[in-house]
């Protein structure tokens, strides 16, 4: 990396001024010719700019950091011990603080992702603001992550239509760029997950299989069976329900093979959903059980479990075993850190909860207030349709028959929208 | 008023029923596979 946005970006991150850090040094109008390449200083000016700042200048020391970021960035994508990965980053941290490294904007920019992967997002948010004005200066392989990782920032906080215009943006970069193949797969395989988000079901089988070709050669088994799940979900939207059973039964092996928990339930969790979606409750609830009683399973995949149950016990009027799930998804709610990111849940888990114990106010607020406009905001036509329908169902009952005109017009308009997608 | 209401919410029910009968279900999400790498913990690895 360049001296001048090096020294920036030191001086941004100590929260220092242009005049702070060149007083009795250089001019501050020469610092910022210096910081933004516009100007060679001499090696002398150079030297004193980094003393006040810490920092320093040693080519054997850049070697190590070198080798360790390049550890520490393959972690981000591994399965691997949380512990390991935020030690390793301390240590870097005070490392890239004492000396000048090339590998310092790509630590900054690999940040992102490691902030997300410990869910942090609103430091990830504060990475990304703080970063963008050095963007300017990124070369095109840190605009490959730059974009990469803001995607994933995108796709943390559910906007997928925005993630996808990061990763795409990161895709044309591959062209420029010499990446291996696993890195590619990456990429087509985050693609291919938010295509499915999006409900592009073509596109999310055209990048699952270019991913699985690679993972594949790699023996990647835990890639391998997450684009099976993507291609599992995407023959079932199709209607294809035999080839969706096949990849899901094939990501139930690789996830068997490699003892990965999560992979076998979030098979069972989609094999759940195929079933109910073909009206064989029986099995849907069997396969939905399943991921609810694997103590192992990580809790959004439980909760899912229990929304899925919750609708099932419900429609077919075992309002005993409704009132069992609602209990459970509002205990694994409380224990939940992160209640935005599992907002969907709340939401599903109350209107059942004031639903079944007929309490027709709370309901309704909870219901048009607030979830209605939150499935709007998120575009997640397949639930409004669902909590529109029920709504219409409720003001019917309650013989509110223009409200209930209102709600049903809304599933129908949303379902159409739905099937235009 | 009472048979407009009639006629409309019919209309609804036939429509959401073709539609339906076109398209089983599409009525909640599906759980996709983590973009980030996979942990068994409660955050996003």
């Amino acid at each position: 990396m360049e001296i001048g946005p090096y020294i920036k970006l030191h001086r941004i991150k100590q929260e220092m001024t242009q005049a702070e850090l060149a007083e009795g040094i250089v001019s501050f109008a020469y610092l910022s010719k210096i910081e933004n390449q516009k100007t060679e200083a001499s090696s002398n000016v150079i030297s004193l700019l980094c003393t006040r700042l810490g920092i320093q200048l040693n080519n054997e020391t850049d070697e190590t950091i070198r080798d360790k970021c390049q550890q520490w960035y393959e972690m981000l994508f591994e399965v691997n011990d949380k512990e390991k990965i935020i030690n390793t980053y301390k240590e870097l941290n005070s490392l890239m603080y004492e000396h000048h490294s090339d590998s310092l904007i790509m630590f900054e920019i690999h940040k992102i992702r490691y902030f997300l992967i410990l869910g942090e997002f609103e430091e990830a948010l504060t990475q990304i603001n703080r970063l963008a004005d050095m963007s300017g200066t990124f070369d095109s392989l840190h605009l490959f992550y730059w974009y990469k990782f803001k995607g994933n920032y995108n796709t943390a906080k559910n906007e997928f239509n925005q993630a996808m215009r990061m990763y795409k943006i990161a895709e044309e970069k591959l062209n420029q760029l010499e990446l291996s193949e696993e890195k590619i797969a990456d990429l087509l395989y985050t693609i291919a997950v938010t295509h499915s988000k999006l409900h592009n079901t073509l596109e999310a089988i055209e990048y699952s299989d270019k991913a699985i070709d690679i993972f594949r050669k790699q023996y990647n088994f835990i890639r391998c069976a997450q684009c099976h799940i993507v291609l599992g979900i995407s023959y079932r939207r199709i209607r294809m329900y035999d080839k969706s059973i096949k990849n899901h039964n094939l990501a139930k092996h690789l996830g068997e093979l490699s003892k990965n928990r999560q992979i076998i339930q979030l098979t069972n969790q989609n094999l759940g959903y195929l079933h109910s979606t073909k009206g064989d409750r029986k099995q849907a609830i069997h396969y939905y059980v399943e991921v609810l009683n694997d103590p192992e399973v990580e809790l959004n995949a439980r909760l899912t479990a229990v929304t899925s149950l919750i609708k099932e016990y419900y429609s077919i009027y075992d309002f005993d075993k409704t009132r069992e799930m609602i209990d459970k998804g509002i205990e694994l709610l409380d224990s939940m850190k992160n209640k935005e990111s599992f907002k969907i849940h709340y939401y599903v888990i109350n209107s059942y909860n004031y639903a079944i114990r007929q309490d027709n106010e709370k309901f309704e607020t909870l219901v048009i207030n607030e979830f209605i406009p939150y499935l709007q905001k998120h575009k997640d036509f397949a639930n409004l349709v669902d909590y529109a329908k029920m709504l219409g169902r409720h003001f019917e009952r309650l013989n509110k028959y223009k409200d209930s005109v209102k709600y049903y017009k809304l599933a129908n308009v949303t379902y159409e929208e739905l099937i235009n997608l | 008023m009472k048979k407009l209401i009639a006629t409309v919410s019919l209309g609804t029910l036939l429509v959401a029923g073709f539609l339906f009968s076109q398209e089983p279900a599409e009525l909640a999400s599906d759980l996709e596979p983590s973009v980030f790498s996979i942990s068994h913990d409660s955050s996003l690895f």
